[in-house]
């Protein structure tokens, strides 16, 4: 039995909580950029490796809120508890982040691109307005067409 | 909802262990009664869920702080708030008032985000007494129960006999155990059978 820090309640023991499988899984959000076989990567591959594994965690019989684990597979140490969203702060668990396969395939930086484009809006407001506008007004014209 | 579905006419209530009677066990060395437990019936419940912006809403409506610290109750007079996760807790009030109050709070923080449900009859409250309370929760309880580590004014969702419960100690030998009220029977069934050594009473 694993007795896990959850960042809300404090030590819990492991059955309180149920794991969620690898971390840091991006979504790509733009999916038809990257083939099925790209895709792939992202829906159906988990690592299971032996040593440090970055972990969803979840308090399901407590506060109900998620976070990451950092966790020894062989010795079920856990290096470290951080926030969801968040990249690990130990300097294994940051290596163990950095080297894995998944950094380098199309699906992650699909995922990369579109929050980067999520991004771009914000940054030009006064954009935004202008072009609802247009779309606006090309709307009516078009339905008439059909 | 009957009131909604018949107009004026409501079925009639019935609490999560009413009928549940002649389930007393004597303590086996003649002794005190090691457990004693109570159906609290009558009590107020609303879950709100929100952060602490609505802080100000709530304190005017119960006098709590919202949220209460990590683990902790606040309360006033009879009203007090469960802390059960960084942006959630449960008000406990006075029977008959959880409509109106959570009605009044909702109508004060409109337009805020926030979500303040009324989950009374889908919780059952028990309280837990005796001087072998800790004792008998500890047997399907993996939280450190010492009256050091877990004193009154404390709370904590956890899992008792893998029921999922929500223990506040309200004093170093009393606790209010909330439990879903379809996992009642089983609850108050399991803590009989822990308390057979101590000695069992229950009060519906
Ligand atoms: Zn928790």
């Amino acid at each position: 039995m694993l007795i896990i820090n959850c960042p809300h309640c404090g030590p819990r023991e492991e059955s309180e909580f149920a794991c969620g499988g690898e971390a840091h899984i991006a979504r790509p959000l733009a999916e038809n950029s990257i083939s099925d076989a790209e895709f792939a990567d992202y829906l159906f591959l988990r690592d299971n490796p032996k040593g440090l594994f970055l972990e969803r965690w979840r308090h399901s019989a407590g506060c109900r809120r998620w976070f990451n684990i950092a966790r020894d597979t062989v010795s079920h140490e856990i290096i470290e508890v951080y926030p969801m969203g968040a990249l690990p702060r130990k300097k294994d668990a940051l290596a163990t982040h950095a080297a894995s396969w998944r950094r380098d395939t199309a699906a992650e930086k699909a995922a990369e691109r579109a929050a980067q484009k999520a991004q771009k809006p914000a940054q030009k407001p006064a954009q935004k307005p202008a072009r609802q506008k247009a779309a606006a007004k090309k709307a009516p014209g078009k339905r008439g067409g059909k | 909802m009957a009131d909604i579905m018949t107009g004026d006419a409501m079925l009639p209530g019935r609490s999560a262990l009413a009928g549940r009677a002649g389930m007393n066990v004597a303590a086996p060395d003649g002794g005190k009664t090691g457990l004693r437990v109570q159906e609290v019936a009558h009590i107020g419940k609303i879950n709100i869920r929100g952060t602490k912006s609505i802080a100000k809403v709530i304190w005017n409506h119960t006098g709590c702080d919202f949220p209460p610290a990590n683990n902790m109750v606040s309360s006033a007079g009879a009203r007090h708030i469960v802390w059960l996760g960084p942006d959630e807790a449960l008000l406990l009030c006075e029977a008959g008032m959880e409509r109106d109050l959570r009605r009044k709070i909702s109508a004060d923080l409109a337009g805020q985000h926030f979500a303040a449900t009324n989950v009374t009859d889908a919780l059952c409250v028990l309280k837990v007494e005796g001087p072998d309370v800790r004792a008998v929760l500890a047997k399907g309880c993996a939280l450190d129960l010492h009256p050091g580590k877990f004193g009154p004014g404390q709370c904590a969702q956890t899992v008792l006999a893998h029921a999922g419960v929500t223990i506040i100690a309200t004093d170093e030998n009393c606790f209010l155990l909330i439990c879903r009220t379809s996992f009642a029977p089983y609850t108050l069934d399991w803590l009989q059978d822990a308390a057979l050594e101590f000695g069992f009473v229950f009060q519906g």
